[in-house]
């Protein structure tokens, strides 16, 4: 290239600063939030894998069947490392008034396990001897304010046993404190965790252990061992198994960080296709003003090689400005973001690396898609015809009756000046097409991450309103008696009560398993709703059992198949499949309790009650009531769940709407340049119409009637297509604890379109501006721009 | 250089609605010849130098500069042929409106040599806007700009001038200077020399004088005492 090319390149650039800067700033945040997302992602999956291998997190666990035989032929696995036996027994705890249904882990009195280890927090790991002393886990702990030298109770048959906290810690398992995988939410005043002696522990089970913690050589998973190891301890009659993939608290953390990679790659794509695409529209415009001068530099001898690169360095400046500086920042923010979410869940390790190939990838993806938006304008300039573009500009378009007035005839009928704003539309079909493309990006932008949040918003209504209607939980010590449950409704405040039995179980068809809960409900119930995959709610039918609907891919079933349900007591129920069930959250099972006792044979008891208020009723009174039953082992309050979720999804929220105010930003800027352009692109037009004599005040006028009616053109096309990006983005978060289904609010469109016009409304002021600021002998002049 | 053209038509468009803007010129142009070319608005005149130049192609016929066909020519070839040999002063000038005076010359200038920028300035000041150098096209008059323009063709020396209306937007003084400066330059390097002109007068100054009137050459006066351009008076 020539000197005084790069001249023209920087001045062209400087000549339309607000579009390149736009288009710059858009590549910056796509590069930024890219390389932001994934190294965050990145040094996540870091931190969890060296959590997992520093303190032997268990490749698989085996809970039930014959626990000593398990061990021994998971020990004679020459692909296992070590293999630990314990204990581990749901048992209601009490910290001062605040009783719990906690579980209890057991750990080797002296010397850390050899599978799970643990995290001294504070205190000292348990010596030889102290029986009576348990560590409390982490987040109970801090709920709870525990500390070392306090104490809290465990029931122990009908007997509360006092025992000391000997120190906090942090495991492996309890990352984040999940009672299982189908309850990944539990709030701390209904679940926490203690690891206590052997003998403590069998004291409370009243047998011996009943779990093995196996881990592997390598350290990292193996699926043929661990299928290898499941069928075995099936066979000897384990009733619960899990892989460290499978296990609550860790999936529910990459279930977390999947999301962030699903983000690290969606969310920069948008953003560099809409950087992109406005890059294109805005470099086919300066292209198509350029041509007499590709004209020049051809007739002069430039190579159409050298136009091409020309052009291209359009593109490549704002790719490089936007991304260098956008990979840094994204690198450097993921540091913080890293170290802030370790923080937040305290994982014991923080992996905070510095990866140069997402540095790199970073600032690819910038450059390639902004060479990608110049390389097509390029290749028109270079293909340029000289002779032609050099005869001067005439006008383009004939005079033509609109689209609009052939549709509706009477308009031909309104004052000629606004039939002009019609024509205008058709006129300039390239002006019209590209500030349409920039209201689609606009809104496609801003409808992906307000879609995001409707749809939480939605799918927790649903789930905790619409689906489970009870109010409170009451969670029994051990099972009881129907009769003792509809009692409950004799307390003041509650106005219902149904028994539920709840237990995991493991549902088998065509060779597959899924592990999850069954929980058994009143035939009539009110407090659970079920919402047929087809449609409509459905009753709890009266044969046959109700499955979340992840099952039927999962398990290859259809309505009316049998499937084996093994329950924790290694009892095998054959139902038929009545109903799926679209559940957001969870895959569960459902059954009626009298045709669950049909299937067992036997009358069931109740595990908790289900209960409603009466009108006005003081939920904090009413827990203390309850958990003074000395059958009643916890209490938990929907209202409060309900909380907790929303403070779970903080995190999705806060990225969320980080995006939709950076989305909303772009789509301010690619609607303001569209306009601002459409309206420096006639200046000698408007010259010709101020020569003639027309009012600056007219012309202002038909200029925005003409934009306004080309944004409210793109809105339909942008709603329709922010619509189908916005259920991509979710599509990629489904999984069987989580059914997402997109659900944006009318008003979420109604607004969203009208801000893209109000926008576009603001966006004409510095346009009209410069109209009244045009002078006419300048523009005349100005023949050889 | 000699220009040789042979049954030349351009044809623009097709069937009924086909212009054709040169109808079967034969026209030869030796070394050093200035001639200038009249017409009515139309005529093809404009046409008549792309062709020349290189960045059109005709229809039917040929045409050989030095001997050598334009249509046998590759890409690449045709791209040295216009950087090393032809010279054009556009009628809209196309200046590139973000460069200056200077930059628009020196852009060409360093297509063939070193020293552009030295180069461009010598011209600019032989084209008396010496003082006007640093300014934006913009800020120039109508006559400076064609000037420059003009200071773009000749600042390669090329063997080959094709100027479209050069004087279209000067006074009778400047235009008279700048026509001085043409034929001074065109003799001194021996260059070929096509210019287009409204303006008969202009006639005078030249070897030979084409008339042009529908795609066809309908006079073709040659003068063998052309005058100085400084006599020139219209
Ligand atoms: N690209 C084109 N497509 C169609 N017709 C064309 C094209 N270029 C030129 N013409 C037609 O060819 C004819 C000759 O055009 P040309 O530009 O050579 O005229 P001219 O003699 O230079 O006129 P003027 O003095 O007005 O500049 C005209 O009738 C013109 O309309
Ligand atoms: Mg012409």
């Amino acid at each position: 290239m020539v000197k005084p090319l790069h001249r023209k390149l920087i001045r062209d650039i400087a000549r339309h600063k607000p579009q390149f800067i736009a288009i710059t700033l858009t590549i910056f945040l796509g590069v930024a939030i890219f390389g932001a997302a994934f190294d965050s992602y990145t040094n996540l999956v870091a931190s969890y894998d060296q959590t997992a291998v520093n303190y032997r997190f268990a490749n698989l666990t085996i809970a039930g069947g014959d626990t000593e035989t398990i061990a021994a032929f998971a020990g004679s696995d020459p692909a296992v490392e070590s293999v630990e036996i314990r204990t581990t027994a749901d048992v209601p705890l009490r910290v001062d008034d605040t009783k719990l249904l906690g579980r209890a882990i057991s750990v080797p009195a002296g010397d850390q396990p050899m599978v799970n280890q643990l995290e001294i927090m504070t205190g000292s790991y348990p010596a030889n001897g102290d029986a009576n002393v348990v560590l409390v886990e982490d987040h109970m702990a801090s709920h709870f304010d525990l500390a070392p030298g306090d104490s809290l109770d465990i029931l122990i048959g009908d007997t509360w046993q006092h025992v000391t906290v000997g120190g906090v810690a942090l495991s492996p398992e309890y990352i984040w404190p999940a009672r299982n995988r189908q309850e990944l939410l539990t709030t701390p005043d209904n679940f926490g965790v203690v690891f206590v002696s052997e003998e403590l522990a069998e004291q409370i089970t009243g047998e011996g252990p009943n779990e093995v913690a196996v881990y592997y050589a390598a350290g990292e998973s193996d699926e043929e061992v661990s299928a290898a190891l499941s069928a075995e301890g099936r066979e000897l009659g384990a009733t619960n198994i899990y892989t460290r993939e499978e296990q609550a608290s860790n999936n529910a953390l990459t279930e977390d960080v999947k999301g962030l990679e699903e983000m690290a790659i969606f969310f920069p794509m948008m953003f560099l296709a809409a950087a992109g695409l406005a890059a294109y529209v805005m470099l086919s415009r300066l292209v198509h003003s350029q041509r007499p001068h590709i004209g020049t530099f051809l007739a002069n001898g430039f190579t159409r090689r050298q136009v091409l690169v020309h052009y291209l360095g359009y593109g490549i400046v704002p790719g490089l400005i936007g991304s260098i500086p956008g990979a840094i920042v994204g690198v450097l923010l993921a540091r913080t973001i890293t170290r802030l979410y370790t923080g937040i869940l305290s994982i014991p390790l923080t992996v905070v690396d510095f990866y140069p190939t997402t540095l790199i990838a970073a600032i690819v993806f910038g450059l390639v898609a902004s060479l990608l938006a110049a390389l097509a304008p390029a290749l028109v300039a270079s293909r340029v015809v000289p002779a032609e573009a050099m005869r001067g500009e005439t006008p383009s378009g004939g005079g033509r009756r609109s689209l609009l007035e052939r549709v509706f005839p009477p308009l031909r009928k309104v004052p000629a000046a606004w039939r002009m704003t019609f024509r205008g539309v058709g006129r300039n079909p390239r002006r019209t097409i590209y500030t349409i493309i920039g209201v689609v990006l606009s809104l496609m932008l801003v409808l992906v991450s307000w879609g995001l949040i409707d749809t939480t918003r939605h799918l927790m209504d649903r789930q905790f309103i619409e689906i489970q209607r009870e109010d409170a939980t009451v969670y029994f010590a051990g099972p009881t008696a129907t009769e003792d449950v509809a009692a409950l409704v004799d307390i003041d405040g509650i106005s219902s009560a149904e028994p539920a039995l709840t237990m995991p179980v493991a549902i088998s068809a065509n060779e597959a398993h899924y592990e999850t809960a069954l929980t058994v409900l009143q035939d009539d119930t009110e407090m659970h709703r079920f919402a047929n995959v087809d449609g409509g709610w459905i009753d709890l039918p009266s044969n046959g059992v109700v499955l979340g609907q992840a099952t039927r891919d999962l398990l290859d079933i259809k309505v009316g198949d049998t499937v084996a349900m093994t329950v924790a007591e290694g009892d095998t129920i054959r139902p038929i499949v009545a109903a799926f069930v679209d559940e957001p959250l969870g895959t569960m099972a459902y059954v009626g309790r009298a045709h669950a006792e049909a299937l067992t044979g036997s009358a069931l008891p109740a595990t908790s009650a289900l209960i409603s208020y009466d009108e006005g009723v003081d939920a904090k009174v009413l827990r203390n009531t309850i958990t003074d039953i000395p059958r009643v082992a916890a209490f938990e309050d929907a209202q409060v769940l309900f909380d907790l979720m929303q403070r779970f999804m903080v995190l999705f929220y806060a990225f969320v709407g980080v995006m939709l105010v950076f989305g909303g930003a772009m789509a301010f800027a690619l609607i303001f340049n569209a306009m601002s352009v459409n309206i420096a692109e006639r200046t000698r037009e408007v010259a010709t119409l101020l020569a003639v004599g027309t009012e600056r005040r007219s012309i202002s006028r038909y200029i925005t009637a003409e934009n306004m009616l080309v944004a409210a053109m793109g809105i339909p096309l942008g709603l329709i297509i922010g619509t189908l990006a916005a259920g991509a983005a979710l599509s990629s978060f489904n999984s069987d604890l989580f059914t997402f289904k997109l659900h944006i609010q009318p008003t979420t469109y109604l607004f969203a379109s009208l801000a893209i016009l109000a926008v576009a409304l603001i966006s004409q002021i510095p346009g009209l501006r410069a109209i009244r600021r045009i002078s006419i002998p300048q523009v005349v002049k100005e023949r050889s721009a | 250089m000699t220009i040789k053209m042979t049954g030349v038509w351009k044809t623009f468009g097709e069937g009924h609605t086909a212009v054709h803007a040169l109808q079967n010129i034969d026209l030869a142009n030796p070394q050093g010849e200035f001639t200038t070319i009249l017409g009515p608005s139309g005529s093809g005149k404009t046409t008549l130098l792309n062709l020349v130049g290189a960045i059109d192609d005709a229809t039917e016929g040929h045409i050989e500069v030095a001997g050598v066909d334009l249509a046998g020519l590759s890409v690449d070839e045709l791209v040295k042929y216009r950087r090393e040999n032809v010279g054009f002063v556009f009628q809209f000038f196309n200046l590139i409106p973000t460069l200056t005076a200077l930059e628009n010359v020196e852009l060409v200038a360093d297509l063939t040599a070193s020293n552009g920028a030295e180069r461009a300035a010598e011209v600019l000041d032989r084209v008396g806007l010496g003082d006007r150098m640093t300014h934006f096209p913009a800020q120039l008059s109508g006559g400076e700009q064609q000037r420059v323009a003009i200071a773009r063709a000749l600042v390669k020396e090329p063997p080959i001038l094709l100027c479209d209306e050069p004087t279209g937007e000067l006074d009778f003084e400047t235009g008279r200077m700048v026509l001085d400066l043409l034929q001074r330059v065109s003799r001194e390097l021996s260059q070929t020399v096509l210019l287009v002109t409204h303006n008969a007068a202009i006639g005078d100054m030249a070897d030979r004088v084409l008339k042009l009137r529908s795609g066809e050459i309908v006079e073709d006066v040659h003068n063998d005492t052309p005058i100085d351009a400084t006599e020139l008076t219209w």
